[in-house]
């Protein structure tokens, strides 16, 4: 397809780590490396990271000057990112902006903001959430004021479609007959992705210790409980089994009680936070991945296991069924006496020698990659910029269909932003913006390094001599 | 494209299938959607039975407000009310080991016999010492402001009482502890408008009576028959109305539209929204841990 020149719009971003982080990281690469142009739009860092940042391969990342009120997320006020959004889209020339992270507000206002400069819009959802809670249901409402406009929203498993389209209320009326409602055809399941080669398996181990590794935020939502009512069953079922739990949060204290209680010091070992670098080396030493997460879209820690060599023993629930074939993984249901059943059936086989780490490795690899995962959006990509463009007043139509409370004002937001939209116009003409025409240059890049190589080599020689 | 086939659409992301990636298995999309699952719709009466706790609460509200006026007004003799006290109190404690018998055994009884014995004693003394402080505690302050203030305390009161049924051990919630706080609050502030210790002092007694003691017997009261629960739920209504129609007929009236809509309007409003419950749920949510 044609180059296109992509917004990636998120508060999740580097220095941030995380799933969503790296998700962007690695899309945005390899849409690089397909001959698009890609930036990156996020909220600035305390202290000093602010303005523009360039991380390799060549991709350009503005961190414009919000600051993040709670985990990283910035307030949704729908207009005082327009005058820097507007800036930056029209002086890289961009076509599409792809928002992600339905907890991201700035990519929310990307797509309020897009239409208004002709720019095509694609969301991607991550997470899954729940319709009860107060914190859900305004959400919820807020995603689906967003979406009601966008021209393609990707979700990373079937089961986040459901609940994406639930949330986000995409559904449209059946042309045939008006009565049905019917999914909208702009809905897509694209999985996450993982770099194979920097899982490998580690050196064989021996099977007469067998180590359960844990890898998760110590929290309520990760299934601590049901880890810390399980872990003592299985030490004391099978003496030749010991645990590495890495990672930090609000239940490291029932794990220490845990230990405690049942004298467990020299068969759990607690790591702490664990840097994103290091987790390799520490899959490396188990043979078995316990992961008791209570909710879970994609579970990208499951499938990085996976790929190390781990047979994966997990609670059955949201989008982690979907990832892997059921020779690789055991299911259990989120019960204590289940999953004890499960990691009983896991340790008997890894036991055995019934597992090959080598071969899941291998299978892993044929499973998922970035390049699938670019070539299907892009696919989107086409097929958002082929379709047409939706006009002011249906985009009003379509906000009124929010509600009767909500309708109104996402309308009124609506129509204030396009006001706002005109002032910047006459305020700060497109004729005197600081247009970025030129690109990155790989080759100017390369004979630039081998220059000021060749130079340092000169140099040190000249000091050495 | 094959043509698109949902027997042959798998919900698995490792495999590449021969849909496109904005297929909709028509068939089995949402297919483990849940609506309702755990919901038990609720009926017209026992919602009524249920709020009958909320009707006693209100009511033991004007019973008070009603003898304080009259203290006030000195309609009624402070030594009167005192002993009406002591009898109350006699009567409750009365049918409080009794609901006991059942329960705790004879030796634990009698310890527990003594140590209200000791209790009531003490606060009997105790409010007697106090009565002269409590009555100049806000004379520096004008009625006006005591009205407002004892009025929102008593509506903090109301909405933060444990209306819940529980048998046996009762477990105090921060709430029902800040509602009981509240409502002795405004015996207080209220009290302090008396001219004399005596006054004071039964009104005192009677608010510990009415707001600290008499909603843990309700509790009590609750878990028994419907025919227990209704007749002192009338009871107390009634006595509450026949109270408070010799003061203000305003007030009564808009009392009894209150009881009314709390008894019975409020339960059929519930009963009526129920139509509109769409609970959803499905393999997104977080699931509940189970430990043994």
């Amino acid at each position: 397809m044609t180059p296109l020149s992509i917004a990636m719009i998120s508060d999740f971003f580097h220095p941030d780590v995380g799933g969503v982080e790296n998700h962007i990281y690695m899309l945005s690469a390899t849409l690089i490396g397909k001959g698009h142009k890609v930036i990156v739009i996020t909220h600035s860092h305390a202290p000093d990271r602010v303005g523009v940042r360039w991380l390799l391969p060549w991709l350009k990342v503005y961190y414009i000057p919000f600051l993040p009120i709670a985990s990283s997320a910035t307030l949704p006020n729908f207009f005082t990112s327009l005058p820097y959004l507007r800036t930056i889209l029209l002086r890289e020339h961009i076509h599409l902006i792809h928002a992600h992270a339905s907890l991201s507000s700035i990519g929310h206002e990307g797509i309020l903001h897009a239409h208004l400069m002709g720019i095509r819009t694609v969301f991607t959802d991550h997470s899954l959430f729940g319709f009860e809670d107060a914190a859900s249901i305004l959400t919820n409402k807020l995603l689906a004021g967003t979406l009601k406009n966008v021209d393609a929203v990707i979700c990373v498993s079937h089961t986040g479609r459901e609940n994406t389209v639930l949330r986000g209320e995409l559904f449209e009326r059946d042309a045939t007959a008006p009565s049905k409602l019917i999914v909208r055809n702009n809905v897509y399941v694209i999985p996450n992705a993982l770099v194979a080669d920097e899982f490998k398996p580690g050196p064989p181990k021996s099977t007469d210790i067998i180590t359960i590794v844990v890898l998760s935020r110590l929290a309520y939502r990760k299934g601590i409980d049901l880890l810390v009512a399980t872990a003592p069953r299985i030490c004391a079922a099978f003496p030749n089994v010991r645990f590495i739990v890495g990672g930090d949060g609000p239940k490291l204290i029932d794990l220490l009680q845990m230990r405690e209680k049942h004298l467990l010091q020299d068969r759990i070992e607690l790591l702490g936070s664990v840097r994103h670098s290091d987790v390799r080396s520490v899959l490396h030493q188990g043979a078995i991945f316990m992961n008791t997460s209570l909710t879970e879209s994609f579970g990208i820690a499951i499938l990085e296991a996976a790929c190390a060599g781990l047979y994966v023993v997990s609670t059955r629930v949201g989008g982690v069924p979907e990832i892997l074939p059921s020779d690789m993984i055991s299911f259990a249901e989120p019960e204590e006496d289940d999953l004890f059943r499960a990691m009983s059936e896991a340790i008997r086989i890894v036991a055995a020698g019934k597992h090959d780490p080598q071969r899941a490795h291998e299978r892993v690899k044929t499973f998922y990659n970035w390049e699938d995962v670019a070539a299907r959006t892009e696919k989107v990509y086409d097929a958002v910029m082929k379709s047409p463009q939706i006009e002011l007043w249906e985009r009003m139509q379509r906000t009124m269909e929010l509600g009767p409370f909500a309708g109104p004002i996402y309308t009124i937001i609506l129509i204030v932003d396009c006001i706002f939209f005109m002032f910047l116009e006459w305020w700060m003409p497109r004729e005197d913006l600081d247009y970025a025409n030129v690109r990155w240059n790989a080759e100017r890049f390369a004979r630039l390094a081998e220059k000021e190589r060749a130079k340092t080599m000169q140099s040190t020689v000249n000091a050495g001599g | 494209m094959p043509k698109p086939d949902d027997a042959a659409w798998a919900k698995i992301l490792w495999k590449k299938q021969p849909f496109s990636d904005n297929y909709v298995p028509q068939n089995l999309f949402l297919s483990s959607l849940r609506r309702n699952t755990n919901f038990k719709p609720y009926t017209y009466w026992p919602v009524v039975l249920l709020s009958c706790a909320i009707t006693q609460h209100i009511s033991t509200i004007f019973i008070f407000l009603a003898t304080f006026v009259r203290l006030r007004e000195r309609l009624l003799d402070p030594r009167t009310l005192v002993l009406i006290s002591v009898a109350c109190f006699v009567a409750g404690y009365t049918v409080w080991s009794w609901l006991d018998v059942a329960m705790i055994s004879k030796a634990d009884r009698n310890a527990n016999h003594l140590k209200a014995l000791k209790s009531s004693i003490l606060i009997f003394f105790a409010l007697m010492s106090l009565s002269p402080v409590l009555r100049t505690l806000t004379a520096a302050t004008s009625s006006d402001s005591i009205w407002a203030l004892s009025a929102v305390l008593f509506i903090l009161n109301a909405l933060l009482a444990d209306y819940s049924v529980h048998d046996g051990q009762v477990h105090e919630r921060l709430t029902s502890v800040l509602s009981m706080n509240a409502a002795i609050s405004a015996s207080v502030v209220l009290a302090s408008r008396l001219t004399t210790d005596v006054a004071v002092f039964a009104l005192v007694l009677f608010s510990v009576q009415a707001f600290a003691l008499f909603p843990m017997l309700r509790h009590r009261l609750q878990a028994s028959t419907t025919a227990v629960q209704c007749s002192l739920t009338l009871g107390l209504a009634l006595t509450a109305l026949s109270l408070t129609a010799p003061l203000s007929w305003t007030v009564t009236c808009i009392f009894f539209m209150t009881l009314v809509s709390v008894t019975f309007l409020a339960p059929a409003c519930l009963v009526w929204a129920q139509k509109f419950k769409n609970e959803i749920r499905g393999p997104w949510d977080v699931a509940v841990p189970k430990v043994n």
